[in-house]
């Protein structure tokens, strides 16, 4: 019993590691833009196409599928980033529901119309099980996890210690006065959409050997787990993403466990609601962001 | 904003393109209606995760008329498909059944392939005395209410997931001799259905039994969690009764946790096709599943419609989907034929009738106007589909309702 508990909780991790990476970009957003990204699972899956595209038609193998998925992504980004993300500063809300959803669409059937809308196999990865004592892994999931570490230890340096950083930090507090003391907006709210969008497809190309099949609507699950993770998480609180999406994925782990794995999916919503009712502001200090 | 003023006369043409669009479309089922053609309905999810069913379903029943159509067509008339989509959802696939049937005026619809939706697709079909023939869903419910059942203008050329419970069981306690069972199938009434008459046939096998039941959301991808209980339960195989493209999903992490070898699949998914196959090849060994159709059937018919299907459709290989489509279009030009008539009525009154052979094998319909037809019984050996025998889905009523009390 006590095993079989370890054995979930270390399946939480793995999980909740894929929402904490995603929803790190969509809670960063978040901060700098006043909007909350409806498209950032479609970047999820747009890597997972981007490098199954390198792998199947360039023949490459995993190791530079994943760098080209991610320059391929970011190409995307930057182009959305001018022509769509940077408008929407200062503008309201609805705005931003209207421009990202509409944008989840255009990607999601850009991607069927090329592609067709039937399940791609995703091969590659390192997919050959480690055993660990009593239960059994795949190298993939050891790497995931050791990369989000390495991505959100590489955020809190960024955010922490560089001028990008530091003025990232400034324009998710008051845009108006970053604009009067001559911080460009404009590009700091590319460069973060970027930077998320990066982190996005890079969790994507990391969990397309373990999801294996891979289709046009797969960005919309996620996209649904990942805002209970920035609620939990506070919005705007990358550090507080991390630990709210561990702590997704172990409970849902638990649920699936335990329960019954028809309950999974409930529990992100139930997470949600309870958040929004009780503490809105996240499971962390209101001040904590960044 | 008024660094763009170019933008508003390319969205106005566009406009304009839409309107002018939407009305031609509305101008289209008029014209048509007193046209040589004869519109064949088909609902079927074209998006969303089952959007794959939906298109190789199309393609299917497409072949059929082409081949219909290049013999000289149905009475003189030439086939025309009319396409709904039903996205799996029951409510979408109400809404294009309802458009199909005031719009296009089709006496004759095939759908779904999701049983959730055919369901929901009956009383319609009955209140517009529109044909149904379904091709694909494969919940006993649905001729359980149909034909003596209440349902007249529902038939179904399919088989029943009662008597594939039934075999699945039958092979996997007598032949494999598994007696503990756990339960992963998906969460629609598909995959409840299956695993609802597997538990009607289970007291017949001593010993035998259900450690563990989860079902599974059809877009989900972790299945660690569930796996390390079944794991960790004891069981010797798992009724999957699931979606064709989450089974890769699930023999991958089969084969990360160590259970390859140790837990077989029993039940159906595409377990036999070679990229299901290929996605963790050591797991997918000793699966066994009863399907409709598959490409290595050795019929001669058979095999001539995977080399036709792959020639019209730039090599693809054809799935259970595609064929059974194919085969009701062809079904339901005999019963036209047979019937001499394209009224819906005569139609089904010539299909409870007909005595048709399919590329499998000879098809009749039963009173519940349930197709008692040939079903494939396969296990995976070495990396291939095995046929290990044929299956005549034919539904003992009466018993069945015995083995319910």
């Amino acid at each position: 019993m006590g095993s079989f508990l370890l054995e979930q909780i270390v399946n939480g991790i793995i999980t909740g590691s894929v929402y904490a990476l995603v929803a790190a970009g969509m809670t960063m957003i978040f901060g700098v833009l006043r909007a909350i990204n409806f498209a950032h699972g479609e970047y999820y899956m747009l890597g997972t196409f981007a490098a199954w595209w390198v792998m199947t038609k360039l023949s490459a193998d995993y190791s530079l599928a994943i760098v080209g998925g991610v320059l391929i992504v970011s190409l995307i980004a930057v182009l959305i980033g001018r022509t769509v993300m940077q408008r929407l500063i200062g503008q309201p809300f609805q705005a931003g529901v209207l421009a990202t959803l509409g944008l989840s669409l255009i990607l999601q059937n850009i991607v069927i119309l090329a592609f067709g809308g039937g399940y791609k196999v995703f091969n590659g990865g390192w997919i050959e099980p480690i055993e660990l004592g009593d239960f059994g892994m795949s190298q993939q999931r050891v790497i995931l996890v050791v990369v989000t570490l390495a991505v959100f230890a590489g955020l809190e340096w960024m955010v922490r210690s560089t001028r990008l950083g530091r003025s990232i930090r400034a324009v998710s507090q008051n845009i108006e006065c970053c604009q009067v003391n001559g911080i460009d907006v404009e590009q700091v709210v590319r460069k973060t959409f970027l930077i998320g969008v990066a982190i996005a497809a890079l969790s994507g190309i990391l969990t397309g050997p373990i999801n294996v099949s891979i289709y046009g609507g797969m960005g919309e699950s996620i996209t649904l787990k990942t805002f209970a993770v920035i609620v939990m998480g506070g919005m705007g609180n990358v550090r507080g993403t991390l630990i709210a999406g561990c702590l997704l994925g172990v409970i849902e782990s638990l649920v699936a466990g335990f329960i019954g794995l028809q309950y999974r999916d409930s529990v992100g919503f139930v997470v949600l609601l309870l958040m929004l009712m009780l503490r809105p502001h996240g499971l962390f200090s209101s001040k904590a962001r960044f | 904003m008024t660094t763009h003023p170019t933008t508003t006369s390319p969205i106005r043409a566009a406009c304009a393109a839409i309107l002018s669009l939407g009305a031609l479309a509305a101008a289209v089922p008029a014209s048509a209606q007193s046209g040589d053609t004869f519109k064949l309905g088909i609902i079927a999810p074209m998006s969303g995760p089952n959007a794959r069913y939906g298109a190789f379903a199309n393609k299917g029943a497409a072949l059929a008329a082409a081949e219909i159509n290049a013999a000289g067509g149905l009475l003189g008339k030439k086939v025309q498909l009319v396409s709904g989509d039903s996205q799996c959802v029951p409510a979408e696939g109400v809404a294009a059944t309802q458009r199909m049937i005031s719009l296009e005026k089709t006496p004759i619809i095939i759908g779904d392939v999701c049983s959730s939706v055919t369901l929901a697709m009956q009383p319609l079909v009955e209140e517009s005395k529109v044909l149904l023939v379904n091709a694909a869903s494969s919940n006993p419910d649905i001729t359980y209410k149909a034909g003596v059942g209440g349902f007249k203008w529902t038939f179904r050329n399919y088989p029943t997931d009662e008597v594939r419970a039934a075999t699945v069981l039958e092979y996997a306690s007598k032949t494999k001799g598994f007696k503990k069972f756990a339960v992963l199938s998906v969460d629609s009434d598909y995959g409840r259905g299956a695993i609802k008459f597997t538990k009607r046939y289970l007291p017949k096998y001593e010993g035998a039994e259900i450690l563990s039941e989860d079902y599974y959301k059809d877009s989900e991808t972790d299945f660690r969690s569930v796996l390390s209980k079944i794991r960790r339960s004891g069981a010797q195989a798992i009724f999957l009764y699931g979606q064709a493209d989450t089974t890769p999903i699930i023999a991958r992490q089969m084969l990360e946790l160590g259970l390859a070898g140790k837990v077989a699949l029993v039940g159906n998914g595409e377990f036999n096709t070679k990229e299901t196959i290929a996605a963790a090849p050591k797991v997918m060994n000793g699966a066994v599943e009863a399907a409709a159709w598959l490409p290595e059937v050795p019929a001669p018919r058979s095999l001539k419609f995977v080399e036709d299907y792959k020639k019209a459709n730039g090599g693809e290989m054809p799935n259970n989907h595609a064929y059974t489509h194919y085969d009701t279009v062809q079904l339901i030009a005999q019963a036209v034929k047979s019937a001499n008539s394209l009224k819906g009525e005569d139609v089904r009154n010539a299909l409870a009738r007909i005595k048709y052979e399919s590329p499998m094998g000879t098809v009749v319909f039963d009173d519940h106007n349930q197709a008692v037809m040939p079903m494939v019984l396969l296990e995976i050996t070495d990396g291939k589909p095995e046929i290990k025998g044929m299956i005549a889905t034919k539904v003992d009523y009466s018993a069945a309702a015995a083995a319910a009390k």
